[in-house]
């Protein structure tokens, strides 16, 4: 038997949630053929079908592109802190891709070995992750070859699966899933399974051999010749968390932020020397790639990547994780000739 | 806890020791802090000018000094500009102590060679300080410090005062054109001078930190000298913002430098790729 809600049901229940005070995220149509994950006023505006996945990631919902940290005043001599309210208002992400879910879990151990981001914690615990097992994929969709799959449950609280007959069939993964959906299904015999997955593949020991190797291998300059360093890869990633702490306001008073930031911007890592350890862009996308597939593994236990493929979509010039992988296997078998 | 947040510090006394660059002593505004604050030499904080950002520097006190916490800085950037018009009074930010630290405890009993160039010396200075404050535990100290000029030398004060301790050698070098008439160090640069210097190597331990191009060309001396890679240090310096290992700016290779360094022996570095 299996729980089972109608989309007519679905969207009374979030407006119930709206109505209660809960912020409530999803897919949304901004302009025609743009979909982004973007908080919900009705649910009205929540797209469900008609599109592979939104051009963004759902991490802003836990990690926003520009947070205040805390803000500062100049009161004659004497400077005073003022500490920011860490929020409080529940959250639902609905709708979220099984690759948009499994980044969250990623992330955690990022935030939290040592010293522990609370902006990062309370977000996370006050938001459920309502993710729908995907339907369709396109070229650039590759979870299957980072170990996740269209119906993958990791970082899920509950999953919908679109049964085509206007209903979901709700598989309810934690508490928090239960408590959303408790009493708000029919039991049902239908059961929904994600169709068709991608069916792409990475050698994952050909990349570790390849990023172990010749640090200064050409290849990184050449295969990502192309890379124009415009960051669209790192913002629209669920995986990607570099940040910057700025201040915004003049020495009178203002607030401390945090903004999103990329390793393939020039002045990432250039020292107050002058001197910059990755002057080039292929040293940045090596560093992108290793950090993905090498160090972040090696550190946190997961590869960080969910194939999601939003790297490339989201590419000017068609690069992004996938192809420069493929192109790392290709050397690797020798497919390529050496440089 | 906000993790990002800093503690506000008094500034206690502003010294100016070439063109560009200052050090600053500042002490917690809240005493009990002050009192219970901990740090081993080495480690290193993030200072802020509030309304113009943060930055990261070394804290070159002694870890042995109780009553302040100092750092020195090169007006360099927008932050550093901002810091350069701070006089005693003022308020400023800090946040630490973050990072490893020098294996002091391991150096008990050796030889130390402390080896610096330009603004570097104040990473240096703590350890110097530290050792002079521990001195019955550690053996023969050498410093050998250089700078491009006579007026870019720091704590110049002080590289005269460490001369007048027993067993205490300090060799001061400047590159050449660098010097003044009255100039009665050696001209050179350091590489060049340490490997004049002949400096004994036994049992010893070497900390050399300065500009990557001081740091490639020392390396060699020190091993011909007969140091093995493990007892040869440095501190990396790679851009940090958060200093708590989130914000992926410092990593080098496999390391997040903000954490599991930013100190390292050469046989750690000989690991690492070329990433600082």
């Amino acid at each position: 038997m299996s729980a089972v809600i109608s989309q007519t049901e679905l969207r009374r229940l979030v407006d119930g949630w709206i109505g209660q005070g809960v912020q409530v995220a999803g897919p949304r149509q901004v302009k025609p053929d743009h979909v982004l994950y973007a908080l919900l006023n009705e649910s009205g505006q929540l797209a469900m079908d008609g599109f592979v996945r939104p051009a963004n990631s759902i991490k802003e919902f836990v990690y926003p592109r520009h947070e205040k940290l805390y803000g500062y005043r100049l009161n004659e001599k004497e400077i005073e802190l003022t500490d920011v309210e860490l929020p409080a208002k529940p959250q639902v992400v609905l709708a979220a891709r099984p690759c948009d879910a499994a980044a969250l879990p990623i992330l955690d151990p990022l935030f939290n070995w040592d010293f522990q981001d609370d902006f990062y914690n309370r977000r996370r615990e006050l938001t459920t992750v309502v993710t729908l097992a995907c339907n369709n994929h396109d070229a650039h969709c590759f979870c299957t070859a980072v170990g996740l799959a269209p119906d993958a449950e990791r970082g899920s609280d509950a999953m919908l699966f679109d049964l085509g007959d206007g209903s979901y069939e709700v598989r309810c993964l934690t508490d928090k899933g239960r408590k959303l959906f408790d009493g708000k299904t029919q039991s049902s015999d239908k059961v929904g399974q994600a169709k068709a997955a991608p069916k792409k593949t990475i050698d994952l020991e050909k990349i570790r051999s390849f990023i172990n190797g010749d640090f200064e291998s050409p290849y990184w300059q050449e295969l990502t010749l192309r890379c124009l360093g415009c960051g669209s890869c790192a913002f629209t990633c669920p995986t990607c968390h570099c940040f910057d702490i700025v201040d915004e306001g003049n020495a009178a008073g203002g607030e401390r932020v945090r903004n999103w930031d990329a390793c393939q911007f020039c002045l990432f890592t250039k020292h107050a020397s002058g001197h910059n350890p990755r002057t080039a862009q292929g040293q940045r996308q090596r560093q992108r790639v290793t950090h993905k597939f090498g160090i972040y593994p090696d550190k946190f236990g997961d590869i960080l990547c969910t194939g999601c493929g939003n790297c490339t979509r989201n590419c000017p010039v068609s690069l992004g994780i996938f192809p420069v992988l493929d192109s790392i296997q290709k050397v690797e078998t020798g497919a390529v000739e050496a440089a | 806890m906000n993790i990002y947040k800093p503690d506000l510090m008094d500034v206690l006394e502003v010294n100016q020791h070439t063109a560009d660059i200052k050090s600053v002593k500042i002490a917690f505004k809240d005493k009990s802090k002050q009192q219970d604050f901990a740090f081993r030499v080495g480690q290193f904080g993030i200072f802020s000018a509030f309304g113009y950002g943060e930055s990261t520097f070394n804290i070159c006190s002694s870890s042995t000094w109780k009553d302040y916490a100092e750092f020195c800085f090169r007006r360099t950037g927008k932050v550093t500009e901002a810091l350069w018009r701070i006089e005693p009074g003022d308020t400023i930010g800090f946040r630490g102590p973050y990072g490893n630290h020098y294996p002091t405890d391991e150096w008990e009993g050796k030889n130390l060679i402390f080896i610096g160039g330009g603004i570097a010396m104040p990473p240096i200075r703590c350890a110097i300080w530290y050792a002079l404050e521990n001195r019955e535990k550690y053996g023969r100290i050498t410093i050998v410090y250089g700078a491009r000029t006579v007026g870019d030398l720091v704590y110049r004060d002080e590289l005269d005062k460490w001369a007048g301790y027993k067993d205490v050698k300090v060799i001061r070098c400047v590159d050449p054109g660098g010097e003044t008439p009255d100039w009665d160090g050696e001209v050179g640069f350091v590489p060049a001078v340490l490997e004049k210097a002949s400096v004994p190597a036994d049992n010893s331990v070497a900390l050399v930190i300065g500009p990557p191009i001081m740091i490639k060309f020392s390396l060699p001396v020190l091993s011909k000298m007969g140091l093995a890679d493990k007892d040869i240090y440095t501190s990396l310096e790679n851009r940090m913002k958060c200093g708590v290992g989130k914000c992926g700016r410092c990593n080098a290779g496999p390391v997040y430098v903000c954490k599991e360094g930013p100190v390292f022996n050469l046989e750690q570095l000989k690991r690492l790729p070329e990433d600082y």
